[in-house]
């Protein structure tokens, strides 16, 4: 019984340029017209390979005696035979060949969202988040309201939204054949509306217990979240090296982030802290008992330690006395 | 404001300006000299005659000999980068000048030294004997015998001399040269925890440390400051200051110059100790600020300022009445250190159509902090907070507090500190004090801070 097997030539970036279907237990490949599989590629020979069934069924790649020889798609080392079991690809000169059973297995069916379902998303999370930056502006407008203070920076955010999503889009459009502009969009959007509410969050939080750190570090979470966008940009862009530009984005992240933190280390042991009550909110938001006079006075015993060990180290440059 | 007179290097355009009013004044008193004749040897007995002119002729010649310009260099260029003045009080060489006008050397004996120029041209080196930062006074030696000097007016050390009596402030103003300025006695200035004689003349940068005489050419007290938004209103320490800063000198043991600085340290140490310490004794009361009470000091140097929105334009959206009481304390310790002040302020915010958000948020930019001035790292260290909600009783409205300190780097134990509190009892109002403190201990801020937040209350 003869089973079917497919050989497919890749082209330079990957794309498959060709896929034969052979209905023989061998397969020859090679530049010269006699074979089953022609490949026009300078580096190959005439009769390149041979690729048939072996003793236990499986597909076995054969070097038929070649000056540039036989390598398994990622391998450095050069292959007399090549059992082909799980790793379909062959690398003969400078083309990748991949060669299937029949019985291969294939990812399942993706569900097709339709374009329009896209599009009422980001329409809906587009009017959430400008809702809630409008909504926002309101709690903390203390003087009177002008269209300008409102309105420009709500303008602001649409294009750079809108620009982000374009430039992923690009990137889709390169590597995947098309864009996928409402997804992005819809990343960025939620992006946009967790960076917003994990800053209320933050702030209220570090109200509500008293505890001026989580808003002095609030910056960590928008990288994180910067983090993930990426991420899901990504993933959609499902580029070749996934896990290599996954790894590339979090480093950018990490770096961003570390620099913000060092910075932020350098002003503090300048110039310190800044002698501010912290972002407030109505009374009712306070969660922990207030302290005593006692309790407060004690604690500022370990605030005199911190200046005490600062005065003891070299001052920061660029503290000259001005003349 | 009141602005320490040692004359400093200044930028090229302001020094233009005073060369240009050198030349005006200049050619007008070569004007009056041709129209006048040259005066003649002062007659004592008609004193009482004489035009006032004359008395400080008189008064001049005698200082002449007395009074030197003295002058901050720095050794590596051996160039000046601040003058003062001085006068001798003793005929083995001891002088009277002003701590600010010796405080480069006393702190960096390394990269400063010390020089005198007197007024016939004779040049040399100065000792620094003693110093008593509180007073702003120092006591600095010649190396010269057989010397003339001051008296001190025996009226003025027993502070009997009469307000409206004409003085006579000597030094060397700018580097111009030295100068005698007529002025009038005005006693010692109201409300205020220093002594210091209240000068109604124009003294200037430069003249720091220079005696200011009676007519009969005995010192009533020396040049210190001047208010820079007034006009001709001088301060001088009194005469009493530097004669007991001379008895310290002569019988205590000279300043080792390597360790003046510890010796300003403590002396700061003991004035704030004596200042908070006068400051209890002083008394506190409680005063109303809005439908809160806050603290007050009783004392008579403690002095108030108001200040309200009410009629800002656009109408304002929180109302915003301040009460601020400082105690006009001042201590000139280094260029960069002025220290010895307290200031309790209350703003009662009120909102008007602000909602209990919008009124946080208000507040949140009010209470904004002080910017941080980055050019004083050297003297001070960056500033450290610790902030809690903080309730000094059951009975008392709960507060958002933050207490900060920056610690003097040349100094053990004297600290910096703001401390902040709003209350947090209703929504659409509230208090905000503001306790700050300067040059102080650890103590010392704890106690008057504690007093502070305690006494906040909600009277109605």
């Amino acid at each position: 019984m003869a089973a079917v097997m497919w050989i497919e030539v890749l082209s330079s970036d990957g794309e498959v340029a060709a896929r034969e279907r052979i209905e023989s237990d061998e397969a020859r490949v090679g530049r010269a017209f006699n074979n089953d599989v022609v490949v026009a590629d300078p580096h190959v020979a005439p009769n390149h390979l041979r690729i048939f069934r072996g003793d236990d069924g499986e597909l076995v790649a054969e070097d038929l005696g070649t000056l540039n020889g036989l390598y398994a798609e990622h391998g450095a080392r050069r292959m007399t035979r090549l059992p082909l079991k799980g790793e379909p690809g062959i690398r003969i000169g400078r083309t990748v060949l991949r060669v299937h059973d029949s019985a291969h297995p294939v990812a399942p069916e993706r569900l097709l969202t339709p374009p329009r379902a896209h599009a009422r998303w980001d329409a809906i999370l587009g009017v959430a988040l400008f809702a809630l930056i409008l909504f926002l502006n309101w709690l903390n407008l203390t003087s009177e309201p002008s269209a300008n203070v409102v309105l420009l920076p709500m303008i602001g955010l649409a294009i750079v939204l809108f620009g982000w999503a374009g430039l992923w889009g690009l990137m889709s459009r390169i590597f995947l054949g098309q864009a996928q502009y409402p997804l992005h969009l819809r990343i960025a959007i939620t992006a946009a509306i967790a960076v917003v509410l994990w800053d209320l969050l933050a702030e209220t939080v570090s109200y509500s217990f008293a505890w001026r750190e989580i808003a002095d570090y609030a910056a960590l979470g928008a990288w994180a979240i910067l983090a993930a966008t990426c991420w899901a940009h990504l993933a959609a862009v499902q580029p070749r090296h996934l896990k290599l530009e996954v790894g590339l984005m979090l480093a950018l992240v990490v770096a961003g982030a570390t620099m913000q933190l060092v910075t932020k280390a350098e002003t503090r042991e300048q110039v310190g802290q800044r002698a501010t009550l912290g972002d407030l909110r109505p009374p009712a938001f306070r969660v922990v008992a207030p302290a005593s006079a006692d309790e407060f006075f004690k604690d500022t015993s370990a605030t005199r330690a911190r200046v005490d060990k600062a005065r003891l180290k070299d001052p920061p440059s660029g503290g000259a006395d001005a003349e | 404001m009141r602005c320490p007179l040692a004359h400093r290097a200044r930028r090229a355009g302001r020094y233009t300006f005073d060369v240009r009013h050198l030349l005006v004044a200049g050619l007008f008193a070569a004007g009056a000299a041709i129209a006048q004749p040259p005066p003649a040897a002062p007659v004592a007995p008609e004193v009482q005659q004489l035009p006032l002119s004359t008395t400080a002729e008189r008064v001049y010649d005698h200082a002449k000999p007395r009074i030197v310009q003295i002058r901050t260099l720095l050794q590596a260029a051996g160039r000046q980068t601040s003058i003062g003045s001085g006068f001798l009080v003793s005929a083995d060489g001891m002088a009277i000048t002003n701590y600010h006008v010796v405080s480069r050397f006393a702190l960096d004996p390394r990269t400063y030294r010390l020089e005198y120029l007197a007024p016939d041209g004779a040049k040399g080196a100065l000792k620094l004997l003693a110093i008593d930062v509180g007073h702003d006074l120092a006591v600095v030696k010649l190396e010269r015998a057989d010397l003339p000097y001051f008296a001190f007016d025996p009226r003025a050390l027993a502070g009997r001399l009469p307000k409206g009596e004409r003085i006579y402030a000597m030094g060397n103003p700018l580097d111009l040269g030295f100068t005698i300025v007529e002025g009038t006695f005005n006693g010692l200035v109201d409300k205020s925890y220093d002594e210091r004689i209240h000068f109604s003349g124009a003294i200037n940068p430069g003249m720091s440390g220079g005696p200011v005489t009676a007519g009969d050419g005995r010192v009533v007290g020396v040049n210190v400051a001047k208010r820079l938004d007034g006009e001709q209103v001088g301060f001088l320490v009194p005469a009493s200051y530097a004669a007991a800063l001379i008895e310290r000198a002569r019988k205590g043991s000279a300043l080792v110059v390597d360790k003046a600085r510890e010796e300003v340290g403590r002396q700061l140490d003991a004035w704030q100790a004596a200042f908070y310490e006068a400051l209890r004794a002083g008394g506190f009361r409680s005063s109303t600020i809005g439908p809160y009470r806050g603290l007050e000091s009783a004392a008579p140097w403690v002095t108030c300022w108001a200040a309200t929105n009410a009629d800002q334009v656009p109408k304002p959206r929180t109302a915003v009445n301040t009460t601020r009481c400082s105690s006009s304390t001042g201590i000139f310790v280094s260029d960069l250190i002025l220290t010895g002040r307290v200031e309790l302020s209350y703003s009662y915010y009120k909102a008007i159509d602000l909602n209990a958000f919008q009124f946080a948020k208000e507040l949140s930019q009010r209470s904004g902090g002080n910017a941080v001035d980055p050019r004083v790292g050297k003297r001070l260290t960056g500033q450290e907070c610790h902030d809690d909600f903080v309730a000094a009783a059951p009975s008392r409205p709960p507060l958002r507090a933050t207490w900060c300190m920056r610690a003097y780097r040349e100094f053990e134990g004297l600290y910096n500190v703001t401390l902040l509190a709003l209350t947090q009892d209703q929504d659409r109002e509230a208090l905000l004090a503001q306790l700050t403190m300067q040059g102080v201990s650890h103590a010392n801020a704890v106690a008057l801070g504690r007093r502070f937040l305690e006494a906040i209350e909600w009277q109605r």
